[in-house]
């Protein structure tokens, strides 16, 4: 039975050229869209490498050091009289008024000497990703940004490495001068990024760095991935080390041991800062680690400007993109049902004969349904083809800076539920309807 | 083969109501092929579809191939349709999407037959209407004669004890109504089936075995 309906509904869309161009252009259009929006969405918030652990990572980006200023307030509660004398019984409020801020990076010396005991953290990193390194090769200038990271750098994000291996403890103890790049950035130094590359030599400041191992780039590169070349951090300009002021250019990124002991971590930290007591030789008098999830941080980003005390929520920012997303997915799908309902009421006398010959409402039901899955499938690769050369294409071009789109099998397979819902939903209302026919009607 | 018992059809719409039947009594025996005449608007194509079970009765009892049909629900009937009736059009009806092979398969489609038998019943109902030529043909590619021998090759594939027929010449000259008339004068003779026609032309009504006249939803004779 089933293969009768197939074979009937190809026969159908073969006989019905136009009207199966319309719909697989709509169809394959509306899906191409969706899925360049979902590897979007994923390349951005999915658990892709480096960020497998996203959900585990705490990231701290700046230390904050600030003076509360504030008004005190009297308010006069009551006047009493005793003997004669009058007397005031006056109460004080103080209101914060507001703070004197500075915000940056910690110092290695801050994060090394005191953030190193928290608890239920398994792994956690100190990276300094505020340089730079142009160099020059055969006269032309190649500019990476470097990164000076721990050896637990490669514990908290797993770097998909293509050839080669991270460095380890030894390496940083010894300051050792290896150097780990990108598979972009190996392409436009050594015009290569192949098992060739490991051993040869860059040059980063005036020092030559031996090749230990290539990294696929991220598809998103945020304050703690976006390296082209990963170093150890006892290579960087000494004084970074050496200094002893609260900030600087190193930001810390923790990994729970679970999900859900994020809020420890970042309760941990800010428990930490409000009992800090800031040395004497310090200009301001408090502390501020103000730790987010990679999913406020984020959102931070999304939000420009005011970055500042009012932190935006997490849904002020994911909000308004989830209703977007929403509405992407349910007008074309309210387009689709539109265009199939004129498409099966065109048939509606078919429909009647195909009754009047013993087709009971079930059959007409599975049938239409069927040929409309049929053709959202054939609509839906087409649309796959095109979303996978548009893929190919911005990433190729890096058309979107520091993202690049990921086509992974998840979003393979969230695509072929996405098809399957279309299918069904546009299919089965106008299906529901027409299979009521009634015979003697249609026919007249 | 078919007992009709005190049938009557109203139709109701917004604000009138239209007495399409009213108490008709009949009954055809099996073998029979029998012509329906009357004005336009009396009420042959109701009854037509009443038989077939297209449409309901307001009332009345209906006895088709021996079995009671009230209380039948939609599966029951579509069922029925399928095994028992052959229906033929005053417009022919078929699907122009599909080649007349597969038209005439598509009554086998409702029941459990394989492909290749599906495709031999259907050649050889196609070759008792002489059309066996035209089987990859479309139906928009036929003749209005071509296209209800197909429609009757449709009717009779499943092997129908009953075929419906409403006014099936209507639509064509009296050469092609001539030649659809033979078709089913041979159907009725040589293999039995029973046939209920409504037509508009006396010629074709002397040919068949009983005439019966209706008049404003009422048998006249
Ligand atoms: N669905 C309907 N709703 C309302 N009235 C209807 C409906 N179908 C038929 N009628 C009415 O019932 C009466 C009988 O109609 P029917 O189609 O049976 O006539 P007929 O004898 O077949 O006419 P013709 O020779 O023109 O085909 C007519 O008055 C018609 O207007
Ligand atoms: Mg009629």
């Amino acid at each position: 039975m089933f293969k009768n309906y197939l074979l009937l509904s190809l026969k159908v869309l073969k006989r019905k050229p136009f009207y199966t161009f319309i719909s697989l252009f709509g169809i394959s259009f509306t899906l191409m869209i969706l899925m360049l929006v979902t590897s979007m969405g994923n390349a951005m918030l999915g658990s892709n490498k480096p960020m497998t652990d996203m959900h585990r990572m705490v990231f701290m980006p700046t230390v904050e050091r600030f003076t509360p200023f504030y008004d005190t307030l009297t308010v006069v509660d009551s006047i009493v009289m005793t003997s004669g004398e009058m007397r005031y019984d006056t109460t004080y409020e103080t209101n914060e008024r507001g703070r004197m801020v500075t915000n940056g990076p910690g110092s290695f010396h801050f994060l090394d000497n005191n953030l190193r005991d928290l608890e239920d953290v398994e792994s956690y990193s100190f990276i300094n990703s505020n340089n730079h390194a142009d160099t020059y090769l055969d006269g032309r200038k190649v500019s990476m940004s470097t990164y000076y990271v721990d050896a637990d750098y490669f514990r908290v994000f797993d770097f998909n490495f293509l050839y080669g291996l991270p460095f380890g403890q030894a390496a940083i103890d010894e300051a050792s001068k290896v150097i780990v790049m990108t598979d972009k950035a190996a392409k436009n130094y050594f015009g290569e990024a192949s098992a060739a590359v490991i051993d040869r030599e860059v040059e980063i400041g005036r020092e030559k760095f031996r090749v230990v191992g290539i990294v696929a780039r991220p598809l998103v590169e945020n304050e703690a991935t976006g390296g082209d070349v990963l170093l150890p951090y006892t290579t960087i300009d000494n004084k970074e080390l050496a200094s002893t002021t609260l900030g600087g250019g190193f930001l810390a990124v923790f990994k729970a041991v679970s999900p859900e002991k994020r809020t420890s971590v970042i309760d941990q930290l800010a428990f930490y800062a409000d009992n800090f007591s800031m040395p004497p030789d310090q200009d301001f008098e408090k502390l501020g680690l103000d730790a987010s999830t990679y999913l406020e941080l984020f959102a931070d980003r999304m939000v420009p400007g005011d970055s500042q005390n009012t932190d935006p929520s997490v849904w002020t920012v994911f909000g308004p993109i989830a209703v977007l997303l929403v509405l992407f997915l349910v007008l074309p799908l309210i387009n689709l049902i539109n265009l199939n309902i004129s498409r099966v009421f065109e048939r509606k006398s078919e429909i009647a004969v195909r009754k009047a010959f013993g087709a009971d409402s079930k059959n007409i039901l599975y049938q239409f349904v069927l040929e409309n899955l049929v053709i959202t499938f054939i609509g839906g690769l087409i649309g796959l083809i095109l979303a996978f050369l548009i893929i190919q294409y911005v990433n190729a071009n890096d058309l979107l800076g520091i993202t690049r789109l990921a086509f992974s099998f998840k979003v393979f397979l969230y695509f072929l539920i996405v098809i399957l819902l279309f299918g069904l939903v546009s299919g089965i209302l106008p299906a529901y309807r027409m299979s009521r026919t009634n015979i003697g009607e249609a026919l007249r | 083969m078919i007992e009709l018992k005190n049938i009557s059809k109203s139709y109701r719409t917004d604000t009138i109501e239209t007495l399409a039947l009213q108490h008709m009594t009949m009954s055809v025996p099996s073998g029979e092929f029998l012509s329906i005449m009357g004005p336009s608007g009396c009420g042959k194509s109701t009854l037509l579809n009443i038989m077939g079970l297209i449409d309901e009765p307001t009332e009345g009892t209906m006895t088709l191939a021996g079995k009671e049909i009230a209380g039948y629900n939609g599966a029951q009937m579509a069922r029925f349709r399928n095994e028992q009736l052959g229906f033929i059009f005053q417009s022919f009806h078929l699907i122009n999407d599909l080649s007349v092979v597969d038209n005439v398969e598509l009554p086998l489609l409702y029941r459990k037959v394989g492909g290749k038998e599906r495709r031999r019943l259907a050649l050889e109902a196609l070759a008792r209407v002489g059309l066996s030529n035209r089987a990859k043909h479309f139906p928009n590619q036929l003749s209005g004669g071509q296209k209800q021998r197909v429609a009757i090759a449709r009717a009779i594939v499943g092997r129908p004890n009953i075929i419906l027929a409403d006014e099936p010449t209507g639509n064509l000259d009296s050469q092609m109504g001539d030649e659809i008339m033979e078709i089913l004068l041979k159907l009725n003779s040589e293999i039995g089936t029973t046939i209920v026609m409504v037509t508009h032309d006396e010629r074709m009504a002397k040919k068949t075995h009983r005439l019966v006249r209706l008049s404003d939803g009422e048998r006249v004779s």
